[in-house]
């Protein structure tokens, strides 16, 4: 049975991959024996050297997106993710000795290993003077949340299918072959689902024989802690034995390396007589089948999530092939997209749109410059319930991530936002707010009733308002809190003003026939999306935000001039004023495809301010403003 | 690295603990471990600390052999101690708890059966570590720094090391076996067997000549009485938030306690910890995966909690000579000020005073009677002037600090709360943000908008430095040595220079009085500030990184160590001076009271310049308060009333109309009262030669201004 499912899956993927293996094959025949299965005796450097160029990546399975049932343990896979947490430094011993029976000795290495390898009579001397011992660090490494479905969809066509590949290595290996018998039956029931309980069984059946007093098995989704749990991510722990302080919180990464899902990693199948915290524990060592572990030795930091721009990704065919616009004609088309989703609004879309490009490029002490967090409040209020969704739908097409959060109270009240240290189990248990750098997150606050906001809501928006004034985030360790740095554009959308602080307010002018033409002018704008627009787009948005930006010395002075007159004409006018111009132009120049501040620009970004500033005296003051 | 001579090491050893002695304030000589030991013999002391700033002076080679090989010297420390111990015995001791007792009769026993000829077997042989009855501990070089828990690496395996951080999770005190004792069911004699690790298999079969010869098979087991237990105790330490570098997971560390060290620390405790540092053999854990890993975990023999002990001196933080030189140049007071919050221009006054508030005056205590040293600034000023970035950048500044919001606080919140335990019923005292600063700084926003009997609970603390509690059963006091950095707003959202200095505040006077210093920050355009500040904010989009300025402002790092360093100093005030302060005191009530001063000027600004004084000269490092101490104090109390003062004159200075000069005389007939008889008004304005009509316009002119009101009768106005 097992041997007829395993061809059925051979067949299979050699069918549908056969025209981009056989390419492969005349391209790079040594990485492809590399992708099936590792082989220990293999230099690792020699495979580090290879990985230098980034078209070697594409041969490269990728985790995220093939079942774990098709991979074999110790063979080579990709994983691209977000560290969400980092654990404590383990020693391991890099080379040991190891003594059979008979008295012969070997010397085995353990780096990329999470297993002993011994052979049946064979074990290991620990005083011998050959050990080497090492350090390594376990990352915690999910998925990026808040991926978007066409981000996903490109990136899983990006990724090769492996094929399984006969058992040849590992000669008189007992215990390898128990191993592989083992993923076969996992081939049979082919389905997560099941999986996943199988895992939780077992837990639970040894937990409770084990202590009394062992507290409740933690539940999957604990373990994969995904930071936004509507939208699960998938979850690797990384380890890394190089550079361990380039590593940071909330960035981007991608690893390539070798895969390892030993079932005896399982704390399940560990007895657990003699110790003291089970969860952390288990924690520490969930199933490999629902974490799989990761032994790095590629590594990539990414500047952005955009798969259509990164090399190490092998596009597929019909991407990319006709041939690109130039930035200014795409701008115009995006600006006329936005502009048909918001009501008509000239300046609404030039807002929204250096809103989408923007991105936190410096950071001092105490600010952090380039952030745009818009509010376009002033919505129309009888086509309120669905635009925002509908708005967000559109962005959602454009963005390589985002997250749509409905500000209900529930969600405020309920919904964990910022990450907090349990340690209990020794574990950063995520919140909604530890996205990935660019990933945009969208508050609709039209859907806010009145009601009590509890502690938690409470929390919940000073987590808001502190991500929102510093891109920073707070995360909770209970004896004290520390700032992790985020790049998050935060869009919120509301009917009054916000009650969460943003660096522009733009109140929406919305054109009374524009918003009975609602639903029309969406539908034309998916009609407009067509997939090579789209495409340009996509592109459009993240090269835009990467690009860089001067000032020259003369303009400096003109700016500087400005602001000393402005501050004469209105001394309400102050800094903060003067940093949002400064952000502004630049991305209205950067949008426009310049790459240096020029005089234009600079009048274009005053000009739109003054028409804001108007727009926002034109807006009923609440009692609380009036009285100050 | 050469073998030691441990034969030898042993030798030392033993000279050291009988002869080391250190020379007392009389000269006598004092036998430090000599007189320990005489207390271990008696059973009056458990724990022998052995110092090893001691050992290093006795002989340095063995004080770092004992650091390197910390654990291999602690069994031979106390081997050498068992056997000197019945020579310090001086008097018969009685037994103290069971085992005590337990051992007596076996070594009497033993005595009489025992044929001294007769071979034994050695586990049944009585083992050092039952007969043992104290434990060995080390104190670390005094020139050892901590380390962060990150910075403790595989080559501190087997070292003795030094650890600081706080501890997360700590077990309860359970009792682990050092010796089990065995009984045979058979022949009745005992075995014992050492235990090292964390766990043990027991012995079955009994190992004694009769049982064995006799084929006799006894069973042996395990007796309670007679085995020997300590106490152990597992932490969970991490890493502090300062030691975090940006943008990664603080690190946790397991530590173990036996014996003496257990119950040092609670969850939430800061603590400095030296220990060995070891890999942990687990026995059964999953030898085949986790035989390639090894757990490590540091064996403590000294934890001191920073909360309770503050004066440790935490070698990280001592200053290297060439960051003192840096320090030491002739701006340095200026170079300090500027270097808070170096992103926010100018303001230097108002930086130094934050700088004093940082370093703190001295405590006094005379006859009892407590005088704080401790300063409090009350920032005002219009919305946007970055008086929260201040205050946050003095809050992650300040070594200890709290950071709230006046709306976001009640006075509990501040204070502290007396809460039910949901499960033992019993009241607990929660420490709030007041208590958390002790010995810091509490910045508090948003002042104005925290609710007026809020506000109160924080009186006590401004002057007594304490908090008083008397609640549900619970009467107590909590120190709270805290320094309070406020920041408000004027009271109707931006300074209104047509209105008074009081009216803009609006905050009570017993309050106002307590800030030493009260700061107007106001935001007036102004060409060449406005024209720096833009190019300051235009370089800082431009380049990523602030500008170069005159003076390189100093790393944030630095200044903590060197306030810290101020910190130690305490000056006092020579006799000489006194005359000065007091003229100058004298003075400055003179003036008060000539200029009809709106802010406040009592007894409380004469210790308010005592404290900037005194703080002045702890930043010089000095111990003597000099006069420019005292001058510079005085300036910075001019120039805080200056800028409270200066809208007022700006505004006489432009508008001298007779209204404004009336309703002074009417504010001075008020006095502290609220209303005043418009008949009062008159006939004193008739002295001042002003005319009915004059007196007339300016009643109506202020009760358009809200400031006060007419009643019907026009016979009486009342201050709102």
């Amino acid at each position: 049975m097992s041997l007829l499912a395993r061809n059925r899956q051979q067949l299979l993927s050699f069918g549908c991959c056969y025209l981009r293996i056989c390419l492969k094959y005349i391209l790079m025949p040594c990485l492809m024996d590399v992708a099936s299965t590792f082989n220990s005796q293999r230099d690792p450097t020699e495979l580090k050297e290879s990985l230098k160029d980034l078209y070697a990546w594409h041969a490269i399975p990728l985790l995220n997106y093939t079942p774990l049932h098709k991979l074999k343990d110790q063979c080579l896979v990709r994983f691209r993710g977000m560290i969400q947490d980092m654990m404590d430094p383990e020693i391991y011993l890099e080379c040991y000795e190891v003594k059979s029976t008979d008295g012969n000795k070997r010397v085995q290495h353990g780096k990329y290993h999470d297993c002993l390898k011994l052979a049946a009579g064979e074990a290991i001397d620990y005083n011998a003077d050959s050990n080497v011992h090492g350090e390594r660090r376990t990352l915690f490494v999910v998925s990026v949340p808040g991926l978007n479905d066409w981000t996903k969809q490109h990136e899983s066509k990006c990724s090769p299918q492996p094929q399984l590949v006969s058992q040849t290595q590992w000669p008189n290996n007992a215990k390898k072959r128990t191993l592989d018998d083992q993923e076969a039956m996992e081939v049979e029931d082919d389905n997560d689902a099941a999986l996943k309980r199988k895992c939780v069984e077992t837990t639970k059946s040894t937990s409770d024989d084990a202590t009394a007093a062992a507290p409740s098995v933690l539940g999957s989704e604990y373990l994969i802690n995904s930071p936004l749990p509507s939208r699960p991510s998938m979850a690797c722990m990384v380890k890394v034995y190089e550079d361990f302080d380039s590593y940071k919180l909330n960035s981007l990464v991608d690893f390539v390396g070798i895969l390892s899902v030993d079932p005896s990693l399982d704390a399940a199948t560990i007895d657990t007589e003699g110790f003291d915290s089970l969860s952390e524990l288990q924690a520490t060592h969930p199933s490999p089948f629902l974490i799989p572990r990761l032994h790095a030795f590629g590594v990539r930091q990414l500047p952005h999530a955009n798969p259509l721009l990164d090399k190490s990704l092998q596009q597929p065919a019909d991407a990319g092939a006709s041939e690109d616009p130039s930035q200014s004609s795409v701008h115009k088309d995006l600006r006329m997209l936005l502009k048909l989703c918001l009501f008509d609004d000239d300046l609404a879309a030039e807002y929204l749109l250096s809103h989408l490009i923007s991105s936190v490029y410096s950071r001092s002490e105490m600010q952090s410059i380039g952030k745009f967090a818009l509010n376009i409040c002033n919505l129309p209020k009888d086509s309120l319930a669905e635009y925002t969704t509908k708005l967000y739908q559109v962005l959602e097409l454009l963005l390589p991530a985002s997250h749509y959060l409905p500000m209900t109270l529930e969600t405020m009240n309920t919904a964990a936002f910022a990450p907090k240290k349990d340690y209990e189990t020794n574990k950063l248990v995520s919140g909604m707010l530890q996205l990935a750098p660019h990933t945009h997150l969208v508050l609709d606050e039209t859907c806010m009733q009145q009601g009590k906001l509890e502690a938690n809501g409470v929390h919940a928006v000073q987590h808001l308002a502190h991500l929102i004034n510093s891109q920073e985030l707070k995360c909770d360790f209970q004896y004290y809190q520390i700032d992790y740095h985020v790049n998050i554009p935060v869009l919120v959308l509301s009917e009054g003003r916000s009650m969460l602080p943003s660096d522009f307010v733009l109140p929406i002018n919305a054109d009374t026939k524009a918003v009975q033409l609602l639903d029309e002018s969406l539908k034309a704008a998916h009609h407009y999306l067509q997939p090579a627009r789209l495409q340009q787009f996509r592109k459009y948005l993240t090269l835009a935000r990467i690009s860089p930006f001067n000032v020259s010395d003369e303009h400096t002075e003109m700016i500087q001039q400005d602001f000393v007159d402005m501050r004469k004409a209105n001394s309400k006018s102050n800094a903060d004023d003067l940093h949002g111009l400064l952000v502004l132009s630049r991305l209205l120049g950067i949008a426009r495809g310049k790459d240096a501040l020029d005089k234009e620009t600079w009048q274009l970004a005053t000009e739109f301010e003054a028409k804001r500033r108007q727009r926002l005296q034109a807006l009923p003051k609440s009692a609380a403003q009036i009285r100050n | 690295m050469a073998r030691r001579d441990y034969a030898q090491d042993r030798e030392s050893i033993k000279t050291f603990l009988s002869e080391f002695c250190k020379c007392d304030d009389d000269g006598k000589k004092q036998f430090v471990y000599g007189s320990q030991l005489v207390k271990l013999a008696h059973r009056e002391q458990v724990l022998i600390t052995i110092d090893l700033d001691d050992l290093s002076e006795f002989n340095e080679s063995l004080a770092e052999a004992v650091i390197e090989n910390c654990r291999r010297y602690a069994g031979i420390f106390s081997d050498v101690i068992a056997e000197l111990l019945p020579s310090y015995k001086q008097q018969e001791v009685h037994a103290k708890d069971a085992l005590d007792v337990y051992i007596e009769h076996r070594l009497m026993m033993d005595a009489r059966v025992r044929n001294p000829m007769e071979q034994r077997d050695e586990r049944n042989s009585f083992p050092a570590e039952l007969m043992k009855r104290f434990e060995v501990g080390f104190k670390p070089l005094s020139t050892e720094k901590a380390h962060s828990i990150r910075e403790v690496k595989a080559q501190h395996i087997g070292k003795l090391t030094t650890v600081r951080g706080i501890v997360t999770r700590c077990t309860e005190v359970k009792p682990m076996m050092v010796v089990a004792t065995y009984t045979c069911d058979r022949c009745g004699s005992e075995t014992y067997q050492p235990v090292g690790s964390l766990s043990f298999t027991p012995v079955h079969d009994c190992p004694s000549d009769d049982c064995r010869v006799n084929k006799a098979a006894g069973r042996l087991y395990l007796q309670t009485r007679g085995s020997k237990f300590v106490k152990f105790q597992e932490l969970k330490m991490q890493e502090h938030s300062d030691q975090v570098p940006v943008g990664h997971i603080p690190r946790s560390m397991t530590v173990l306690c036996r014996g003496e060290v257990t119950r040092m620390a609670q969850p939430g405790d800061h603590v400095v910890v030296s220990g060995v540092f070891l890999p942990l053999v687990r026995s059964g854990f999953a030898q085949m995966i986790q035989g390639l890993l090894s757990e490590t975990y540091l064996q403590a023999h000294r934890i001191i909690c920073i909360n309770k002990n503050d004066d440790i001196s935490d070698k990280d933080a001592e200053l290297t000579p060439d960051e003192l030189e840096e320090l030491a140049q002739d701006d340095f007071y200026e170079r300090l000020a500027t270097s808070l919050a170096p992103e926010i221009y100018g303001h230097l006054d108002v930086k130094k005073a934050l700088l004093l508030l940082l370093v703190g005056g001295v405590d006094k205590r005379p006859d009892g009677m407590k005088i704080r040293g401790n300063i409090n600034i009350c920032l005002m000023g219009d919305p946007g002037v970055a008086k929260s970035q201040l205050l946050g950048y003095i809050s992650r500044l300040a070594l200890r600090s709290q950071y709230t919001t006046g709306r976001g606080s009640s006075g509990v919140g501040l204070t502290a709360a007396v809460m039910k335990d949901p499960l033992t019923g019993e009241m607990m005292l929660e420490g709030g943000a007041l208590v958390l600063a002790d010995q810091g700084v509490c910045c508090i926003d948003e002042f104005d908008k925290m609710a007026d009997t809020d506000r109160t609970a924080i009186h006590e603390v401004m002057e007594q430095q304490t908090i008083s509690i008397a609640k549900a059963g619970i009467m107590t006091t909590l120190n709270a040595r805290v320094s309070i950095l406020a920041a408000a707003n004027p009271a109707f959202g931006r300074y209104n220079p047509r209105r008074t200095v009081e009216q803009n505040i609006q905050l009570p006077a017993a309050l106002l009085s307590r800030f030493d210093l009260l700061w107007l920050i106001q935001d007036k355009p102004d060409r060449d500030n406005d024209l720096r500040l833009a190019k300051h904010i235009t370089y800082v989009h431009c380049h990523s990184r602030q500008p170069p300025s005159r003076v390189k402002s100093l790393d944030m790092h630095l200044m903590r160590r060197y306030i810290n360093l101020c910190k130690r100093k305490n000056p006092t005030i020579p006799d000489e001076l006194t005359d000065y302060i007091v003229g100058a005191y004298v003075e400055l009530r003179r003036e008060a009271r000539n200029q009809k001063d709106m802010t406040f000027t009592s007894a409380r600004n004469l210790l308010g310049i005592l404290r900037l004084s005194t703080a002045l000269a702890r930043l010089r490092l000095s111990d003597r308060v000099e006069k420019d101490d005292v001058a510079e104090a005085l300036r910075l109390l001019e120039m805080s009333k200056d800028s409270l003062n200066q809208t007022h004159e700006h505004q006489k200075g432009h508008v001298p109309n007779t209204s404004d000069r009336i309703f002074a005389i009417v504010r001075e007939l008020a006095g502290s009262g609220k209303s005043v008889r418009i008949g009062d008004i008159m006939d004193r304005c008739m002295t001042k030669g002003f005319k009915p009509d004059q007196v007339d316009k300016c009643i109506d002119d202020y009760e358009e201004l809200n400031v006060w009101q007419v009643n019907m009768g026009r016979t009486k106005i009342t201050f709102m």
